[in-house]
């Protein structure tokens, strides 16, 4: 048996009251208002977020475009300076190529001996440098090769051997800037001129210049 | 917190054919293991009797038992008065989560009926003459009831039609409480065919106490009602009752009134109220009458043997036995339930004179066990005349759902 058969209870289960300090119908709005509260909290957490992200993205975006313009432009003066470098060795080794023969041409005339005379003193002709090989885009700054070999020679007319050789021989010490110890006699023969009565020899001998290096 | 629980589904199958399914109640309506008990508006000037049940280890422990200071104003009368809403809290040791508040109102009613006369009081919507003068006094022409009335407003003439016959209410579920015509009404079967305890409430008195303990305080109110309702209750616990099988005859004593209810198998099968008999404190009024005591003196002469208080009792039991012995009859005849004890309860000095009346005339014992015997009490109850808080016992016991 249950006392509920005695028990006559004339309040409405709609009527009855929580005890507990905690009430749902309190409750419940709170928790929605929370629960909107944490989501729009959320959301501007998300915004907020989303809007860090994009300026992020743009500023990245930015500094992006700036650092490829910054690399073009390095990359540009790094050719340029390569382009300069690569001038500037051209230069120098044209510098380097520089041959001074004015202080042995000036000096050649004290060691002319009296019994010489000097015809003709000539270079022979430098095999011509392809600036503009074929399929280039420029023209190259320098010589394709970096090394030159010029012939001197020189003619003239004399009395007699003697006096060509004592040239030949004051012609290895000092001279080295003008010429090296490989020469060739070209020719030493009679020549129409006379002098004093007598019949001059003519003669010419070629000597291989030092070697014009295009290098520092 | 409000809790609409939805207790049945009603399916309506065809046009006159319709079945109800019953779905279990919620939370607000489960039994509990931890509940006051309180008789409000009691005439005991001590104030509202009020005890703490506690269901712990397999047995209900009495965990407090005092009498506590009545809410502030009074019960109202008419809906006019119900905007004066009191807010009563109890004490501290009374703070359980549940509340059952038992009322004793003159315009409450609580007997066994017939489903006819349910139906038809709660057609008229008035369940005594005490409501029914109240009701005139206070009609003042306003709106009551959803009714404008007008003050002066003549009878309805002998000869004139007679006036529609009033909607005949539906007949509400067991246990569960309906509005109609102004009242509160709720009603129960009987273990007996055709019988039902029908208790009833002006609705703006149910709404009053409804409202009384305010809501996210404890103690809240779980249950109202009528205090002879928890009356019939009080005597759930009583190892007397258990050990009969929920068999008993109980004579309840209060102040104003003598009741008598039988229980088969812990059913109800018998309520009612000792006609032209009042209580215990009629009872009292003819001692003092009779044998020219002071009120000190009554309870000396009860229960002492200096004094005979037989010529000043005996007229008083007399009718009660009478009534007592239609009762058994009643019971024997109808139910087959014959006892040679009955409860006594309620009544405290003078209850051995009432057994020994009833032995020498019915040859019936009448045993008066303490109220709160089946309870466990603890240590720190001290509680002085249980009798009182026979109500308040009873209200929690029903408030509780206790099984037999």
């Amino acid at each position: 048996m249950k006392s509920s058969s005695v028990h006559l209870n004339l309040l409405k289960s709609s009527e009855l009251l929580s005890s507990s300090p905690v009430r749902l119908r309190v409750m419940l709005p709170v928790g929605a208002t929370l629960a909107c509260a944490g989501l729009a909290l959320w959301w501007g957490i998300l915004f907020t977020q989303l809007v860090l992200a994009k300026t992020q993205a743009q500023a990245i975006e930015d500094d992006l475009a700036a650092k490829n313009k910054a690399h073009a432009e390095a990359i540009q003066k790094r050719d340029l300076a390569r382009e300069l470098k690569l001038q500037l060795e051209q230069l120098e080794g044209y510098r380097a190529g520089v041959r001074a023969v004015g202080a042995p041409l000036a000096k050649l005339a004290e060691v002319i001996p009296l019994r010489v005379q000097l015809k003709e003193l000539s270079f022979t002709p430098l095999r011509a440098q392809v600036l503009q090989p074929p399929g280039a885009k420029a023209p190259l700054f320098g010589p394709t090769e970096n090394v030159e070999t010029q012939k001197l020679v020189i003619a003239g007319l004399t009395t007699k051997e003697t006096p060509v050789v004592s040239l030949m021989e004051s012609l290895e010490d000092g001279f080295e800037a003008l010429v090296t110890s490989e020469r060739k006699i070209n020719s030493f023969k009679q020549d129409s001129a006379e002098a004093d009565g007598r019949r001059l020899l003519s003669f010419e001998v070629e000597y291989t210049m030092p070697a014009r290096r295009f290098a520092k | 917190m409000h809790c609409a629980i939805i207790a049945s589904v009603k399916l309506q199958l065809t046009k006159d054919k319709a079945i109800e399914l019953r779905l279990p109640r919620g939370a607000g309506a489960k039994s509990a293991s931890d509940i006051t008990g309180v008789e409000l508006f009691s005439s005991d000037p001590g104030g509202c009797p009020a005890v703490r049940l506690v269901f712990r280890k397999k047995a209900w422990h009495l965990a407090a038992a005092a009498k506590v200071k009545a809410p502030d104003g009074e019960l109202p009368a008419c809906w006019e008065d119900t905007p004066r809403q009191p807010s009563w809290e109890l004490p501290r040791d009374f703070l359980s989560p549940h509340a059952a508040l038992a009322v004793n109102s003159a315009m409450g009613a609580f007997a066994q009926s017939t489903a006819d006369a349910v139906v038809q009081e709660m057609a008229t919507g008035v369940a005594s003459v005490s409501e029914a003068s109240a009701e005139e006094k206070s009609d003042s022409g306003k709106k009551r009831f959803g009714i404008k009335r007008a003050p002066g407003a003549p009878p309805a003439k002998p000869g004139a039609a007679p006036a529609a016959p009033a909607r005949r209410p539906p007949f509400p579920a067991a246990g569960e409480a309906v509005s109609e015509n102004g009242r509160r009404f709720v009603v129960r079967p009987m273990a007996e065919d055709g019988f039902h305890l029908c208790a009833s409430l002006p609705e703006f008195q149910t709404l009053w106490l409804s409202r009384l303990l305010p809501e996210g305080r404890r103690p809240t109110a779980s249950s109202i009602q009528v205090a002879e309702s928890a009356l019939m209750a009080s005597v759930l616990l009583q190892p007397e009752f258990r050990e009969r099988d929920g068999n008993a005859l109980a004579v309840f004593v209060t102040r104003n009134a003598v009741f008598f209810a039988g229980y088969r198998r812990g059913e109800p099968v018998l309520w009612r109220r000792c006609p032209s008999v009042g209580g215990s404190l009629a009872m009292r009024a003819a001692m003092r009458r009779t044998l020219g005591l002071d009120e000190e003196l009554v309870d000396s002469v009860l229960d002492e043997a200096l004094i005979d208080p037989r010529p000043a009792l005996e007229p008083f039991v007399r009718p009660v036995l009478a009534q007592l012995e239609l009762a058994l009859a009643y019971l024997a005849g109808k139910h087959g339930l014959k006892f040679e004890r009955a409860l006594l309860m309620g009544l405290g000095a003078g209850a051995a004179h009432w057994a020994t009346y009833a032995e020498e005339s019915l040859h019936l014992r009448l045993v008066s066990p303490n109220p709160f015997e089946g309870l466990v009490r603890d240590r720190r109850v001290e509680v002085d005349g249980a009798e009182g808080y026979l109500v308040a016992l009873g209200a929690a016991i029903a408030g509780a759902e206790v099984s037999l």
